[in-house]
């Protein structure tokens, strides 16, 4: 046993060696970027707020371009109807709503044809984008004016719906929108503000998503915000506030936002023609489409633009039990992986400017192998308090300088949405946002680690991926 | 200084940063409520005869033009707000309100002020008032350092709709960062026929922007004296966003005698975009000239195309339907019938 314990001693001791030097290196230059990131977005905000002082904020007008809202659903019968005519009624001059009903097994076309008095037209759907699945009717209301067209076709999976909705849509601007998620009533307003800002530059947008569990909505509308009940989804909401406001934002103002959110984003449609729509077999198809976007544009050496809007538009529930959550992090991160070594050609080609040389690396370095360092550290420090070789009062000042670093960036984000946005009105949850801000480093951090070194893992080993049942409390009474 | 002492100095710091940040968020809450309470406080006696005079009932004019202090600052603030709401008797009634509480004067000086803020309210309040003699002042500030300033003064040149701010608009539209291209669109069309001139120069702007904001202007201000150069831009623009735009363009504008052009723009050696653009504008002018093009086009290789010309000839009328009518079991034309049928509530 003697003989055992003095080898792994050897063993730890050599990794302390080895790893220490480049793993502060690799500490300090990950919250030092957090911080420019934190002071990028303070920019953004800066202006946003003068902005919205000054009582500029005009919406629509004119040229506000045609938008065609593609909401794919499999299996939504409870639901999309609800979604639907809140989409139909959202503010904005000139939009229409594409469902694609994805080969579901329930009663969803039928719900939806009941409600909207469907009929079907001959209409020959243009392969613009290619579709493999089958296309098996269009249809539209009967009254002739309500600007919905409902798609069936055989069921092949959320990104070839989509490409489907994007072959039928007749406008220039395409929002991708999941059926369950709650827009604000002037989202697709303010979203597509850009374009009519820029229309000859812009191409991408993206929206804030917020989670909406806990709070109370009513017919697709949220009516009353407020926090989780569970800690599971309240950390997840200071997560959001962190990965948006201040990720997505810093990351926009610098001109290298090379993400948007799935659940709500915006782009020309020609672009994304252009581009191939979104890959079906990718699993971080969002990601995958903007990175190629990013690409053809730099390829064809053009002006463009993408852009994120920090006012909360989208709602969507969050996982509020560990099992879901765990999967959908897993996904995550596999598709992260696969995305970042699709793309590993653009990394450091000055073709691709700061996107290859700051934003990518940014990703491989800090978003994907910081489980695996995180991770590494948890293990050798574990094993080293076990063999006594770690200075114990030393561990417990860097374990409270690490997440108190983590507990800085979370409030920052908090204090640019009470500042710029105070959307939680209650006290209360107020008081519970700073606490799962706190908290969030108390086992949560440590199982994300954990899941999304399980998705690296199974991208590794070319595990097929199984989207599973994200399982949801439904919106009409309180959610969560 | 030992690495446990520098450890110990920067948690210390963390720590600090992260209690300063905690009460700010507390803090920022508490300050913000308490300016919505100060201001509905002050507003209370004084709201009911604001709502009466946005609603046409000049009643409680005498009370609001009296009111002085924290009050008057209240009223102001909500009177700005209303006046972008409200147009005719009730928005004059408020000007005069905001006249007597020395607003105007304020904001002429305040177009200088340091703080961005406050020039860009000022500009604003300037053209929501229309206060004639502030056309200068709106010039120079759409050329502002300030973002800000710069929409803030496109806005206000809605209000004043003088067609003398065309040529800075379209100037500063086009300029790096410039004005939002839509609020520089909302304010050339308030500015009426006079900047005819102006907008067919800014068809020749270097910027792809400004090329689009102007041909945008000439389509839906119906501007007759722009169809040189929206043919030009249709037919050569290095930019398909213009051309497509041009081609909406020529459809609003709806002359016969730019069908021949549109037509020859659906052929497969241009862009699809422009190619479908070029169909729905051929069926907005609404010409039985188009009729030929627009049967032509229903074999196109492109579905959508084929059904856009499909609807441009029930949009051209009897001749059209007639034509539809006898290829209605091809899809294209089976859809506009279908779909022509439900707007007319035939189905």
């Amino acid at each position: 046993v003697n003989g055992f314990r003095d080898g792994l001693s050897a063993v730890v001791q050599w990794l302390y060696d080895v790893t220490s030097v480049p793993i502060l290196v690799y500490f300090v230059v990950i919250n030092l970027s957090f911080l420019l990131l934190i002071i990028t977005a303070g920019f953004q905000f800066r202006r946003y707020l003068r902005m919205r002082d000054a009582s500029v904020d005009t919406l629509g007008g004119e040229l506000a371009l045609g938008v065609s809202v593609v909401m794919p659903a499999h299996n939504e019968e409870v639901g999309i109807v609800t979604s639907t005519t809140a989409m139909l009624s959202l503010r904005y001059p000139r939009h229409e709503v594409v469902v694609v009903d994805d080969g579901s097994t329930d009663n969803t076309f039928g719900v939806l044809r009941e409600a909207f008095d469907l009929v079907q037209i001959p209409r020959e759907v243009p392969m613009d984008l290619p579709v493999r699945a089958e296309i098996l009717g269009v249809y539209v209301p009967r009254d002739g004016h309500t600007r919905l067209v409902v798609v069936r076709k055989a069921n092949s999976g959320r990104s070839e719906a989509i490409n489907a909705g994007v072959n039928v849509a007749v406008e220039p601007l395409i929002a991708f929108i999941d059926a369950d998620s709650i827009l604000e009533p002037d989202a697709l307003l303010r979203v597509s503000k850009p374009f009519t800002d820029d229309p000859t530059r812009m191409v991408a947008t993206g929206g804030t998503i917020r989670a909406v569990n806990g709070s109370r909505v009513v017919s697709g509308r949220l009516v009353r915000l407020a926090m989780p009940t569970q800690w599971v989804a309240r950390i997840q909401v200071v997560e959001y506030l962190r990965a948006f406001l201040v990720g997505r934002t810093g990351w926009s103002r610098l001109g290298m936002l090379i993400l948007i959110s799935g659940a709500f984003g915006m782009f020309r449609r020609d672009v994304v023609v252009d581009a191939g729509g979104l890959d079906p077999d990718s699993i971080g198809e969002d990601f995958e489409l903007v990175l190629r976007i990013h690409r053809r544009m730099m390829d064809e050496g053009r002006d463009y633009a993408v852009e994120f809007v920090p006012e909360p538009v989208c709602w969507t529930e969050v996982p509020s039990t560990l099992s879901v959550l765990a999967r959908q992090r897993r996904r995550w991160h596999r598709g992260l992986w696969e995305t970042l070594w699709a793309y590993r050609g653009m990394l450091f080609n000055r073709r691709y400017g700061r996107i290859g040389f700051l934003a990518l690396p940014y990703y491989w370095v800090f978003e994907l192998f910081a489980p695996l360092l995180e991770g590494f550290g948890i293990v050798v420090v574990v094993l080293g308090l076990a063999l006594g070789m770690v200075n114990v009062p030393y561990a417990l000042l860097f374990l409270v300088l690490a997440y108190g670093l983590a507990i800085l960036v979370t409030l920052a984000a908090m204090s640019v949405e009470e500042w710029a946005f105070h959307r939680y009105n209650r006290w209360r949850d107020l008081l519970t946002t700073l606490a799962a801000a706190v908290l969030e480093n108390i086992g949560y951090r440590q199982l994300t680690v954990w899941w999304r070194l399980g998705g690296w893992w199974a991208s590794l080993r070319k595990k097929e991926q199984v989207w599973g049942v994200m399982t949801r409390a439904g919106f009409d009474e309180a959610a969560d | 200084v030992t690495t446990r002492q520098l450890l110990l100095g920067i948690e210390l710091l963390v720590l600090l940063a992260c209690l300063v940040l905690a009460l700010s968020v507390i803090w920022s809450k508490v300050t913000r409520l308490r300016r919505e309470r100060r201001t509905a406080q002050s507003l209370a006696p004084v709201r009911g005869a604001l709502i009466e005079l946005a609603a046409g009932e000049p009643g409680g004019l005498r009370i609001l033009r009296s009111a002085r202090g924290k009050t008057a600052d209240a009223i102001d603030e909500a009177a700005v707000a209303l006046l972008a709401k409200v147009r005719g008797e009730p928005a004059n009634q408020l000007v005069t309100v905001l006249e007597d509480h020395g607003a105007l004067e304020r904001a002429k000086a305040e177009v200088s002020h340091r703080s961005p803020v406050r020039r860009a309210r000022a500009v604003q309040l300037l053209g929501l008032a229309r206060v004639e003699d502030s056309t200068a002042l709106i010039s120079e500030a759409l050329e502002d350092e300030a973002s800000e300033v710069r929409a803030s003064a496109a806005y206000a040149a809605s209000y004043l709709a003088d067609p003398w701010l065309a040529a800075p608009l379209l100037r500063s539209v086009g300029t790096g960062e410039g004005i939002p291209a839509g609020l520089a669109a909302d304010a050339l069309l308030e500015m009426g026929v006079e900047i005819a001139p102006v907008l067919r120069a800014a068809m020749r702007n270097p910027a792809p922007r400004t090329r689009m904001v102007a041909a945008h202007v000439a389509g839906v201000g119906t501007f007759v004296q722009a169809l040189p150069e929206l043919r030009e831009l249709i037919a050569a623009d290095p930019d398909v966003t213009v051309r497509v735009e041009a081609a909406e363009a020529l459809g609003s504008i709806g002359q016969d005698s730019e069908v021949e052009l549109l037509a020859r723009h659906t052929r497969p050696d241009q862009p699809t975009d422009l190619r479908r653009a070029c169909a729905e504008a051929m069926g907005r002018i609404g010409s039985p000239l188009a009729h030929d093009d627009l049967v032509h086009l229903l074999d196109a290789d492109d579905p959508r195309l084929a059904e856009m010309a499909a609807e441009s000839l029930v949009a051209i009328g009897p001749r059209g339907m007639a034509t539809l009518d006898g290829r209605r079991d091809e899809p294209a034309a089976g859809t506009a019938l279908v779909l022509a049928a439900l707007r007319a509530g035939q189905r």
